[in-house]
């Protein structure tokens, strides 16, 4: 046995001592009884008295007790003995008054919970590595042009170059970054979206395959896919056995290679991509990249694999001299640039700055949240400390130390902070559900979710220890130092002379100060909800079923898109319970659209600086559809691909472009296409609710579909007579039976396109009105908290009123003063500092001021109302004191 | 040297697993006389001291002990040595061993060194 094992033996006996001390006990007892009853009988053996003898055996025996004791030490762990002796105390001590120990920990919970909830966003978008083989060496390469800071994706040519040329890397892949396609297996084709991959993806990610494999060297044009697992499990059952097998995707043929893990949904974890095929493919398949080869092409995404011991330095300089040998052999078009990288899977750099301020604001608030909360529980462990005075100077008095009493107030406190903890991980287990609920109006898929990881786990449990020492620390220190004469007699041994504002008060002082300020910023956010609902989209929003589909990934010919088009639309017109049906691309409010600079013809064409127009795809009876008002002019009807390109403006383009003009008959012109204008219709908000009107050009989809087609596909907008809901299943089918390959996405009514678009809003009203909430009623208990703490103190002196004969109503309103003078002085401390930081909030505020004065006016009462109501439990307990039992208490 | 000696820290152990390599199973009084003995009563044994010591080296597996009768028909606790305490007291005889004579060519007068 060696030192180590033979320590880790004793060390087990003893923690096993702990839990059998009284066997032990009498284990030593008879042993030192027959040790001294030997010693006494050698001593009379020399002829000593027996006495005498036995006395001599104590004496060199160092005293029974002391032994035992010393015995008794080695046995256990006196540390860890104590350790749960105080544990022990303290769960019996925090379980007597439940309803402290509840409003504590549900209060640090709420804390903690908006603090996990909000860090477990950090951990998601800013720590979290990507799920690749090692992720610290996989960079993700981006260009620069002529000294920009940031950045572009690589041309082909580029990536090549870099692949051949750098000795960092032992492998370097590009991927173009979204592939839309309409996919087989179960049930009718769907709509997903993948990336188009150089064969050495994988193995430069190290990305383990569910099954199968990933690409190999040579697959560059080969009819080759790799699946995302969760489309996997969700259109092929899951099948073990797919490697091999044939799949459809956008109508063509496809052998599946292998299934991608779950986790991995693209490097940069932000898109949200489902299958992978070969970068050969990408012409066929993405007919919108034409210019592959061209140096100026910027089109690929890139990530290297460093070669082992290779450091960031090495490369940043190996990168520096390839791209002034790129710039020295292509300066056309590399002249000036260069090349910057980060860790794979961090966040991409153009966005990573508004994301920091972002996630930096929230935790900022939370950070108050737990604040105000930690500000109550202070305040009501302080109370509970001085209520106990009695209890620490008796145990003072009978010889307990300062040091012991403290540790045993911060044990008591931790256990608090951990129990917060507890709660706060549950509430953000459903806070962080809520929000990964939350629907992007995004055009492209993302990935958004949000859940607890091991980060959070770890960051929550720190914070609730850190929150349990601070809090634990005064009501420790005050308590562990009474005035000993003082609490004996039962008088306050914590309030010392001269104290007129007690840390109790300037607590809940400025716990309510702080609760006002959330307050009116939640409030601000509400109105702001409430206002936005108010915005004028322009456009209706009842009755209509969106349907989208991309005959494009199909390998449509414009031609034969425009008649499949039209020829769906005809069939859904014709459809019971179809009022109209129309196509466009791109439906208003979706966070996205295309836009591009007119001018008017015959004026000067200034070329960046033409004022920029949001583009629409109409078809006839497509603003009767929409429920957009025709001002002046006729409807789009008889256009043909080759004839004289028409177009139908908003009132605000008409203004822009023809102030004080009749518009309709004028010509404008987008980059050498003149278009007639044939009439002008009603203003739409085209992106965001929030933007400011924008000039909208709404184009013939006949004319428009071969000349610039839409990426995103082309939606069928169909208005119903009653619920749209009831048509998807008809629509659906008239898909099918014009071409069953083609993939319908996107599906659902105008309400919910426009629910979506409320994002914004609707995310600061939630998170802020949540956190204004919380705020509110932990603000509310704290008040409770130190008004019956005072009503408690004061029993005997209220008893002493009433029984000089002060009517319960008159006790009433003492108490009630006390906690309205307390309000108002937080109140008036709040309300400037509210009104200083709304002004921050104003770049998120939709059609409302940041000083709005129906926040700013109701607010302040509301909070003071709901400070009498906390105020007003205790005054009534005041109120029923019976003077007799009072007097007699002490 | 004419005062008695205090027990040095940590040599305990090795005194009380050497004398039962010698004597085999002991009791703790026995033990004490033994020691003091051995040390040619140079050593001031507080025989309180002995009886966490053997409960120490019994935790850590080197001794065990059992109840048994004692010459002159006393009930007593006896200890003796495991094989892991045999394996011990060895080693850190030899341990020691090195240390003073490490410490005695220290002591020793210059010139010998």
């Amino acid at each position: 046995m060696n030192p180590l094992s033979a320590k880790l033996r004793g060390m087990t006996s003893r923690i096993a001592g702990l839990l059998r001390p009284g066997s032990t006990n009498r284990e030593i007892s008879a042993e030192l009884e027959s040790h001294i009853a030997l010693h006494t009988d050698d001593g009379v053996r020399s002829g000593l008295s027996r006495e005498e003898s036995r006395r001599q055996a104590l004496i060199q025996l160092g005293g029974a007790e002391q032994t035992r004791q010393a015995w008794r030490e080695r046995n256990t762990l006196p540390r860890l003995e104590h350790f749960f002796r105080d544990l022990r105390y303290s769960v019996i001590r925090l379980t007597k008054s439940p309803s402290v120990t509840a409003i504590a920990i549900l209060s640090i919970g709420l804390g903690i919970g908006a603090n996990a909830t909000i860090f477990s966003m950090v951990s998601r978008f800013v720590l979290r590595p990507a799920p690749v083989g090692d992720p610290t060496t996989l960079l993700a390469l981006h260009t620069t042009h002529d000294g920009d800071r940031c950045c572009n994706n690589s041309s082909l040519p580029t990536y090549l170059d870099v692949r051949n040329q750098a000795k960092s890397f032992s492998g370097v892949a590009a991927y173009y970054e979204l592939l839309p396609a309409s996919i087989g297996g179960n049930g009718q084709p769907e709509r997903v979206w993948g990336q188009a991959v150089t064969p050495n993806f994988f193995s430069v990610l190290e990305l383990p395959m569910v099954v199968g494999r990933g690409f190999v060297e040579g697959e560059d044009h080969a009819h080759s896919v790799v699946l995302g697992e969760r489309l996997w499990r969700r259109r092929f059952s899951a099948d073990e056995a797919i490697a091999g097998k044939v799949i459809n995707l956008s109508g063509r043929s496809f052998t599946v290679v292998g299934v991608a893990p779950a986790a991995f949904h693209s490097v940069d974890q932000i898109l949200d991509t489902q299958f992978w095929v070969p970068l050969g493919l990408v012409a066929e398949l993405a007919p919108d990249v034409s210019q592959q080869n061209a140096r100026d092409f910027h089109w690929l995404a890139v990530v290297g694999r460093l070669n082992p011991g290779v450091t960031r330095t090495q490369t940043t300089a190996e990168l520096k001299t390839l791209a002034q040998r790129f710039a020295r052999d292509y300066p056309a078009t590399d002249k000036g640039g260069g090349f910057v990288f980060e860790q794979a899977g961090s966040l991409p750099p153009r966005d990573r700055n508004s994301v920091l301020i972002f996630l930096a604001a929230l935790s900022v608030v939370v950070l108050l949240v737990l604040a105000i909360a930690g500000a109550n529980v202070a305040n009501l462990l302080f109370a509970q400390a001085a209520s106990r005075q009695r209890e620490m100077a008796v145990r003072l008095a009978l010889g307990a130390t300062r040091g012991r009493l403290r540790r045993q107030m911060l044990m008591e406190s931790v256990l608090l902070g951990f129990g917060g903890g507890a709660v706060g991980i549950l509430l953000s287990l459903f806070a962080t559900r809520g929000l990964s609920a939350f629907d992007l109006p995004a055009p492209v898929p993302l990935d958004i979710h949000v859940a607890l990881d091991g980060r959070v786990f770890v960051y929550s449990f720190a914070l609730s220890f850190i929150c349990g020492i601070f809090l634990g620390l005064a009501p420790a220190w005050a308590a562990s130092r009474p005035l000993l004469s003082n609490a004996l007699k039962g008088e306050d041994a914590l309030a010392r002379k001269g104290r007129r504002f007690t840390l109790r008060n300037v607590l809940v002082v400025t716990q309510i100060a702080m609760s006002l300020v959330l307050v009116c910023v939640t409030g601000l956010f509400l109105r702001s909800l409430q206002s936005a609902a108010n915005i004028d989209i322009g456009f209706g929003r009842q009755n209509l079923l969106l349907v989208s589909v991309d005959p494009r990934v199909n390998a449509y010919t414009p031609e034969r898109t425009v008649s499949f088009l039209s020829q769906l639309q005809q069939h859904v017109a014709a459809l019971p319970g179809v009022q109209s049906a129309v196509v466009t691309d791109i439906v208003p409010l979706s966070g996205g659209g295309r836009s591009d600079g007119f001018h008017v013809e015959g004026a000067p064409d200034s070329g960046d600086g033409n004022p920029s127009v949001d583009l629409f795809m109409a078809t006839p009876e497509y603003f009767d559809t929409m429920g957009i008002p025709r001002i002046a002019g006729r409807d789009f009807g008889g256009e043909t691909p080759t004839g004289p390109k028409t177009a139908v403006v908003s009132q605000s383009f008409a203004e822009r472009f023809f102030p004080g003009k009749d518009a309709i008959g004028q010509h404008v012109v987008d980059g050498g296409t003149s278009y007639e204008i044939i009439a002008v219709v009603g203003n739409v908000k085209a992106r965001t609710l929030g933007e400011e009107t924008r000039p909208a050009l709404f184009r013939s989809l006949a004319q428009t579909v071969a000349s610039d087609p839409s990426m995103m596909g082309y939606t069928l907008m169909v208005r119903a007579a009653g619920n749209p809901r009831l048509l998807s299943q008809a629509v659906r089918k008239q898909v099918a039976a014009l071409d069953p390959s083609i993939a319908i996405f996107n599906e659902e009514t105008m309400d919910e396109h426009i629910r979506s678009a409320f994002f914004l809003p609707r995310l600061a009203a939630t998170l802020f009105g949540t956190f204004g909430c919380i705020g509110l009623v932990l603000a509310t208990v704290g008040l409770y908290g130190v008004m019956s703490y005072a009503v408690s103190r004061r029993t005997r002196e209220i008893g002493i009123r009433m029984a000089m004969g002060a009517q319960s109503g008159a006790v009433e309103r003492l108490i009630l003063r006390q906690g309205l003078v307390l309000s108002c002085i937080a109140v008036a401390l709040g309300w400037p500092a509210a009104w200083t930081l709304a002004k921050l909030a104003t770049s998120f505020l939709y059609g409302i001021q940041p000083h709005d004065a129906v926040t700013f006016a109701v607010v302040p009462p509301l909070l003071i109302v709901i400070a009498l109501v906390a105020c007003w439990i205790p005054a009534r307990r005041a109120a029923s004191v019976n003077p007799m039992q009072a007097l007699r208490a002490e | 040297m004419g005062e008695k000696t205090d027990v040095w820290q940590g040599t305990l152990a090795l005194m009380v697993l050497k004398t039962l390599q010698l004597m085999g199973p002991q009791h703790g009084y026995g033990l004490a006389r033994r020691i003091e003995q051995t040390s040619g009563d140079l050593l001031e044994l507080n025989y309180g001291t002995l009886y966490p010591a053997l409960l120490k080296l019994e935790q850590e597996g080197y001794i065990r002990s059992k109840w048994g009768v004692s010459d002159n028909n006393r009930k007593a606790k006896f200890y003796e040595l495991t094989r892991a305490g045999e394996r011990q007291v060895n080693k850190a005889a030899a341990e020691w061993e090195q240390t003073t004579e490490i410490l005695a060519r220290f002591l020793a007068p210059t010139g010998e060194v």
